[in-house]
């Protein structure tokens, strides 16, 4: 029973630990043509260094991006034209959100912060593959970067700094 | 080319001299025809192979079969077991461009390698070897190159000869035109060593092509070999030796009055044959080396060739004897010591530091020779004042003891010659050294991004690496960080890290970078292309001890 309780133990303490290192989203799934929500959970700074500033990239085909303001950290925006149109509410969409950044801030490597956004997710996108939001972590003149996609067929697991994705589901 | 037309011109000239000097003509015409055919072909590629590289059969072939991208000859087929003994494949057909090769052997399981080498229309040697396994693979079999005894003999005995044509022939010639007034002894024994190096001359020639192809003895009757060996340097060698020996076998039977001319012109030969080629001729700076060598070689054939002449003469008491003996002994000290500095000049740029003396088969050697060159020094330095004075005065008992220690020097002459044309195997400490500097280069392709990466030097240590870093189309890529890191998990080493530096001349840089233990490396090249997208890249790369 003892051996179990360890075991267990063990794989949890690893299974945090995977989870502790990288910046990921909480929400891991989400319906194409729905709202998403994304909370992107920051661990840990850059090797013991504070975070000074998280910035996100929108992939295509993610529309009407709302960052969620957070107090000491200013926030910015960068827009540009989409590949294509999309259609929202009846009108056509060209351009917009294509990264957040909040800077400025202070998040020391020892505590834990979360920074949100909201966004439409859009019909077109292919179901069933996962959509990745590539993530810059500063601190200071340091930097990790969590910008790396798997390739087809390269296991996730294998990259040192994946960047947070989630599994795109049918339309509801 | 130029140079060849000079040494032609200068050529024309003395040929209205002698029947010898028109036969040796056409003889280097007729080589220099066969060595400028068919420059404008291109080199064979290896297109199909069965069976397929990689390939696992269940059973053993009964033939292998090469194609090519135009018909070739093969020189040299092997097969390496799993175990590592190589078996020569001699039993093969060419059908157009392919090679069907015989397999009389019943083959184990395991991967086996078939090393081929094959002479294309342009005489351009092309080699490589497929792998292919039975029943399953194995860990592959190291080809070794095996060293070609009966070929390596033959380039040795063939440069002693030649060596004993230049010094002992032509340096005898010189010591009976210039030194022995009157006297004709040892005449038979200098005509007899001019005509060792003028078979030798040659027959080196077919035996570097050989040497060069990578190609047993047995192929030396195809032209190509002999066009590959009057292609290497020591065509050059061979040319000069010939025209050397002609003009010293002219100054031994030609007109008397220009004996001394043609002496002195096959001497200046000696030199330029010995300077045309070989590891010291190689080396830099080439204005010191190539004049070192020169006068070293005219130095030695002054020397030794004298000394059978000169023994003979003392030997049978001939009347020009002691006036000989005079004019020797009072020339060879300056001979001996120019000699002696090129040589030494020679030896401190080959061997570079004393530890290579010892740990090098190049400096062992040396240091064999030196040993030789104590002996023989001491030998003629009591000839020369010991015994000199007396014989010249005409004591036969002493003439007869220096008859004795100079055919004693004349052996050690030989052992000598035979020392120095062991040299044609062992590349000199420099050589070495240069090799060791060499850089690994690898290229890693991939379809966002490639690099060039080279490691200077391509061996454990301390290195720096350079990179060139573009995109999968051979584009510019303008990369906003580049990080080498290098691994190596079967030595459990963990990944090492580096972020390059740009220098400003398109390339990346890692310095100060440390290569603990040889082997292979797995290289990987993190490249940023924008603040969001990175591609890494890897390739393996095999660091040299």
């Amino acid at each position: 029973m003892n051996k179990y309780l360890l075991t267990a133990g063990a794989l949890l303490v690893l299974g945090t630990n995977a989870a502790f290192a990288h910046i990921t989203l909480e929400t891991q799934e989400a319906a194409v043509g729905s709202t998403y929500k994304a909370v992107l959970r920051v661990p840990h700074g850059c090797d013991g260094k504070a975070t000074t500033a998280v910035r996100v990239q929108i992939p295509e085909g993610v529309i009407a991006v709302k960052p969620m303001p957070k107090p000491g950290w200013t926030l910015q925006t960068k827009k540009g034209k989409y590949e294509k149109s999309y259609q929202l509410y009846g009108q056509a969409v060209t351009d917009g959100v294509k990264e957040v950044d909040w800077s400025g801030g202070n998040l020391p490597d020892e505590f834990y912060d979360e920074f949100v956004f909201r966004a439409t997710l859009t019909a077109d996108l292919p179901v069933g593959q996962k959509l990745y939001f590539p993530v810059v972590q500063e601190c200071g003149d340091a930097a990790e970067r969590w910008i790396e996609i798997p390739a087809a067929g390269q296991d996730e697991d294998a990259l040192e700094t994946p960047a947070p994705g989630i599994k795109l589901t049918p339309k509801k | 080319m130029n140079a060849m037309l000079e040494f032609n011109k200068a050529f024309m000239a003395r040929r209205r001299r002698g029947w010898a000097a028109g036969g040796l003509l056409a003889m280097i015409m007729g080589l220099m025809v066969m060595a400028s055919t068919g420059h404008a072909l291109a080199h064979a590629a290896l297109i199909k192979t069965d069976p397929a590289d990689g390939a696992v059969l269940a059973q053993a072939p009964a033939q292998f079969s090469l194609t090519f991208s135009e018909p070739v000859s093969p020189l040299v087929l092997t097969l390496v077991k799993p175990d590592g003994t190589p078996v020569a494949l001699t039993s093969f057909r060419l059908s157009d461009q392919t090679v069907e090769i015989d397999n009389r052997q019943a083959l184990k399981s395991g991967t086996h390698v078939l090393s081929w080498r094959v002479i294309s229309a342009d005489g351009h040697p092309v080699g490589g070897s497929l792998l292919f396994s039975i029943g399953a693979p194995s860990e592959p079999p190291a080809v070794s190159e095996a060293v070609d005894w009966p070929l390596r003999s033959a380039i040795w005995i063939g440069k002693i000869l030649l060596y004993t044509g230049l010094f002992l022939g032509i340096g005898g010639a010189f010591a009976l035109a210039w030194l022995a007034g009157n006297g004709r002894d040892g005449q038979r024994f200098v005509i007899a060593a001019i005509l060792c190096g003028l078979a030798a001359a040659p027959m080196s020639l077919g035996f570097q092509g050989l040497d060069a192809l990578g190609a047993p003895l047995s192929h030396l009757a195809q032209p190509v070999v002999w066009r590959t060996g009057l292609g290497t340097s020591f065509g050059w060698t061979v040319l000069a030796a010939l025209i050397a020996f002609g003009l010293g076998l002219l100054s031994l039977a030609g007109p008397r009055a220009l004996a001394r001319t043609f002496a002195l012109a096959a001497m200046a030969g000696v030199g330029a044959a010995l300077a045309a080629s070989g590891h010291a001729s190689a080396a830099e700076p080439q204005w010191l080396t190539r004049p070192m060598v020169f006068l070293h070689g005219v130095g030695i054939a002054f020397w030794a060739g004298a000394l059978a002449p000169l023994g003979l003469a003392l030997k049978r008491q001939a009347a020009g004897a002691v006036a000989f003996l005079h004019r020797f002994s009072l020339a060879i000290l300056p001979v001996v010591a120019v000699l002696a500095a090129a040589g030494i000049v020679l030896a401190v740029i080959q061997v570079q530091t004393p530890s290579a003396l010892v740990g090098t088969a190049y400096g062992r050697l040396l240091l064999i020779k030196l040993a030789l060159l104590v002996f023989l020094f001491t030998l003629a330095a009591v000839n020369r004042w010991r015994l000199t004075a007396s014989a010249e005065a005409g004591a036969t008992e002493v003439q007869r003891r220096l008859t004795r220690s100079i055919s004693v020097e004349v052996l050690i002459v030989l052992a000598i010659f035979g020392i120095a044309a062991g040299w044609r195997f062992t590349p000199p400490p420099r050589a070495l050294a240069i090799a060791a500097a060499q850089p690994v280069s690898v290229h890693i392709h991939a379809l966002q991004a490639m690099a060039d990466l080279s490691i200077t030097p391509g061996h454990a240590g301390p290195v720096a690496a350079s990179m060139i870093i573009m995109t999968g189309d051979f584009g510019p890529l303008d990369a906003k960080e580049v990080t080498l890191v290098l691994s190596k998990p079967d030595s459990g080493i963990e990944p090492m890290k580096r972020a390059a530096t740009k220098p400003g001349d398109g390339t990346w840089r890692v310095d100060n970078l440390v290569i603990p233990v040889p082997g292979r490396w797995t290289v990987r090249i993190d490249i940023l292309v924008s603040d969001f997208q990175i591609v890494k890249i890897e390739a393996p790369v095999d660091i040299r001890p």
